[in-house]
């Protein structure tokens, strides 16, 4: 089950991460961009809606529990439930005025609302979060009057990251799902048999949104600092890349999408130094000619390969078929 | 730890008196082979951030942007830190002059220095991933770099919660010795209070005491202090504030903003902008005519308040003629610590530094002198060799890093943009006009909130 496969692999990370000049830290971050890439993956991947505000509920998440901790208690757990009831609403909200149009108009128009939400970060509530410095100078979370960081922060994700993506391959195998993926392909025609598809749509958004939310809460845990950056667009775009990268609608494939991104921007840079964005781009560009399924699709297609030299040629016809 | 706790509880069973003498012996064969940190007051020095250090070399972690607005500053920085490693591995440059100085130019502490490269993005939180990575995997004892202040500030919290000392680059907000100073934060750099008492005088010496100013700030901590900081010096000489408009890090084009400084009745446009910011704003604002207006019967001025070599240059010699601002260090003074750092850093890159590059040089060496100062790397010992330090041969006079904020205070300079007949060389951008002294820049270290918290961290 991919499942164990996935939670082998998470929960032994910090015994083989630094051994692929990886370090305690980078791979809590990976682990809860993973968590946000699952969620943006049930928004895009199943109902193909593709947004490009999901920053704001990251955002938001992240400010709610900074300003938790702040302000009510340096205890985790009544800032993570604070975020997601914050997020969740704002969520609806957006989501029911921006789910009415679809494919590029959805786009722009979520876009429009994260920008709103980093403009207000940096002008209205600036006072509250710090505007351009972040809000800085958050006390070390706890957990029961516990303090709580590295391993414990790590393991917290892990276990959140696993439980994340079990959560979403239940749903992708739901008849919820079918009816996500049922959007995606002939929304109309759903409509015509009678279905209320703007509710399906819409919770799906907030699904999503929650697996945002609850990264944006984990990323404040992890590290006590909320940067203006996770609620302006180029976040939700990292986002969009990471999950175009692993290969949109395959769930663990943007969870490796937002690895390598992590990887390259924080150990490859550290070789390619000015040129890693040229780098990065470059991949990037040659992942979306080429290999439009992403990193799941290549390793499909060597699956394929290896496949076809041991004479089950008609396999793969039949599987690119 | 073990042998502490028998002490304590008083009574001796033989096994507290074999655990202590097995102790003993470890630390006395430890201290063979590393014998600096546990020799001295072996107890006192528990592991803080990455000391102990292991091996025989030790790692400083340079975090430069190297990308964005502020890249060219960045590439300059490094530039800079490549050669003060140099030095401090091989001798020359400011060891020469720096006094009172304990470096030997041959590593520090016996260790030979080595040092890792990360990009900050002029982004607080890519610089915090970046600057972790340093520390976690490649295990600075110090890091440093960065030309945002924003970036800094967001460090020097880092620096704090990890017990690893961040030597600031270049950051001229307020902020980042004020209200947000940290104990494992340090500066050379001067700050928007100093430029603006600095400036305020010789502007309204230049301009006259009637001026009516308008703002352009770039809108985070460092655009927003020095904007207060000049507000509050040039209305102390009489100058009316008209207006301020906060205009984002990321913009390029600022001619909406501009629009609205002409449609003022300001006769002084403020450019608290830096790097790629300054060159546009200025090179934009002398395009629509600005230097040759007249308003309220008199000559437009613009004024750039923090200024640097860097800028001068991108923005070219014709929009900078006669523009007056404020600068930490240029590489035209004649003193021998600048002297020596000018031609060593021309021998080796074949021009000459910026003052991004000389701040961050002077940092690495004081970070490294303190450290042979202290005669360890625990932290806290360094800090306190870096608290009150007095020194000069990095710059003209002497320089004091202060204890209460961990702000190096220093004469600055006052300086004017020389135009294309002006200058002799490709180089030769500013000149000086006045070299404020320390004693009138200084200010009480309780003109700003803040704490600078544990030597230890929790």
């Amino acid at each position: 089950m991919p499942v164990i496969v996935f939670a082998v692999i998470a929960l032994t990370m910090p015994f083989w991460f630094p051994l692929v000049g990886g370090y305690a830290g980078l791979d809590t971050k990976i682990l809860i961009w993973a968590i946000f890439a699952i969620g943006f993956d049930i928004l895009l991947g199943f109902t193909g809606y593709l947004s490009f505000g999901h920053a704001a509920f990251f955002g938001v998440s992240a400010y709610v529990t900074g300003l938790m901790l702040l302000h009510y208690s340096a205890n985790i757990i009544p800032a993570m439930i604070a975020s997601v009831i914050v997020t969740t609403i704002i969520a609806v909200m957006v989501g029911f005025l921006t789910l009415r149009r679809s494919g590029i108009y959805f786009s722009i128009l979520t876009l429009a609302f994260g920008e709103m939400f980093y403009a207000a970060a940096l002008s209205i509530f600036s006072d509250w979060t710090g505007g351009d410095n972040g809000l800085t100078g958050l006390p070390t979370p706890e957990l029961f009057s516990m303090p709580f960081k590295e391993n414990n922060v790590f393991y917290l994700v892990a276990v959140l990251a696993i439980i994340g993506y079990y959560i979403a391959r239940r749903i992708g195998n739901s008849p919820f799902g079918m009816m996500l993926r049922a959007v995606k392909s002939n929304q109309t025609r759903l409509e015509f048999t009678g279905l209320d598809v703007k509710k399906y749509k819409l919770s799906a958004f907030v699904i999503s949104a929650i697996y945002a939310s609850v990264a944006g809460s984990l990323m404040v845990i992890y590290e006590p600092y909320v940067a203006t950056e996770f609620v302006h667009w180029s976040t939700s775009g990292k986002l969009v890349i990471m999950s175009v990268l692993g290969g949109v609608g395959t769930l663990f494939g943007p969870m490796i999408g937002a690895a390598f991104m992590l990887y390259f921007e924080n150990v490859i840079s550290a070789f390619l130094q000015e040129q890693w964005l040229l780098v990065l781009g470059l991949v990037f560009m040659f992942i979306v000619i080429f290999l439009p399924g992403g990193f799941v699709e290549g390793a499909q297609r060597l699956k394929r390969a290896i496949a076809g030299k041991a004479g089950d040629g008609n396999a793969s016809k039949g599987a690119s078929e | 730890m073990s042998e502490r706790k028998t002490g304590k509880s008083g009574g001796w069973s033989r096994r507290g008196i074999l655990k202590a003498g097995a102790t003993a012996g470890a630390v006395s064969a430890l201290s063979i082979g590393t014998p600096t940190f546990f020799i001295k007051d072996a107890w006192a020095q528990k592991a803080i951030g990455n000391f102990p250090v292991k091996g025989k070399s030790v790692v400083f972690g340079f975090n430069v942007p190297q990308t964005g607005a502020y890249a060219d500053e960045g590439a300059d920085e490094l530039r800079a830190y490549k050669l003060a490693v140099k030095h401090l591995n091989e001798g020359g440059g400011m060891l020469e002059t720096l006094k009172p100085s304990s470096l030997k130019g041959n590593g520090l502490l016996g260790k030979k220095v080595e040092y890792v490269v990360g990009d900050t993005q002029t982004n607080p939180d890519a610089a915090r991933t970046s600057a972790r990575r340093m520390i976690e995997r490649d295990k600075v004892i110090m890091f440093g770099g960065g030309s945002s202040s924003a970036v800094a500030i967001a460090q020097q919290y880092l620096a704090q919660e990890l017990g690893v000392i961040f030597m600031c680059g270049l950051t001229h907000s307020n902020d980042t010795t004020g209200k947000d100073k940290r104990r494992y934060g340090f500066r050379h750099f001067f700050n928007a209070y100093m430029s603006g008492k600095a400036l305020a005088p010789v502007l309204a010496k230049e301009y006259g005491k009637d001026r009516r100013a308008f703002h352009l700030t770039a809108d985070y901590t460092w655009g927003h202090t020095q904007y207060e900081s000049i507000k509050q010096f040039t209305e102390k000489e009489g100058w009316t504030t008209v207006g301020n408009i906060m205009t984002p890090l990321k913009a390029t084009d600022f001619s909406q903003f501009l629009t609205a400084v002409l449609n003022s009745d300001a006769d002084v446009l403020v450019l608290n902008h830096y790097g790629k910011n300054m060159i546009n704003s200025l090179t934009q604002a002398v395009e629509f005519g600005m230097r040759d207006m007249q308003k309220n019967g008199k000559q437009f001025e613009i004024v750039v308040p923090l200024y640097s070599r860097l800028m001068a240059q991108g923005a070219g010699p014709a929009n900078i003629d006669g523009v007056l601002g404020t600068t930490n260090w240029n590489w035209t003074l004649q003193d021998a610590g600048s002297q020596a750092f000018v031609k060593s850093f021309e021998a080796e890159y074949g021009f000459p530094p910026s003052q991004a590059a000389q701040t961050c040089y002077v940092q690495t060496l004081l970070y490294a002198n303190a450290c042979e100062r202290a005669g360890t790397f625990y932290p806290p010992e360094v800090i306190k060799a870096l608290e009150d330090f007095e020194f000069e041969g990095t710059g003209p006079g002497k320089t004091l890093y202060r204890g209460g904020d961990h702000q190096c205070f220093k004469d600055i300079l006052v300086v004017r943009g020389k135009g294309p007949d002006k200058k002799k060389g490709k180089y030769d951008l500013l000149e000086i006009v006045d070299q404020v002294k320390r004693e009138d820049v200084i200010y009480p270290v309780n003109t700003f909130p803040g704490e600078l918290g544990p030597y230890e961290p929790a």
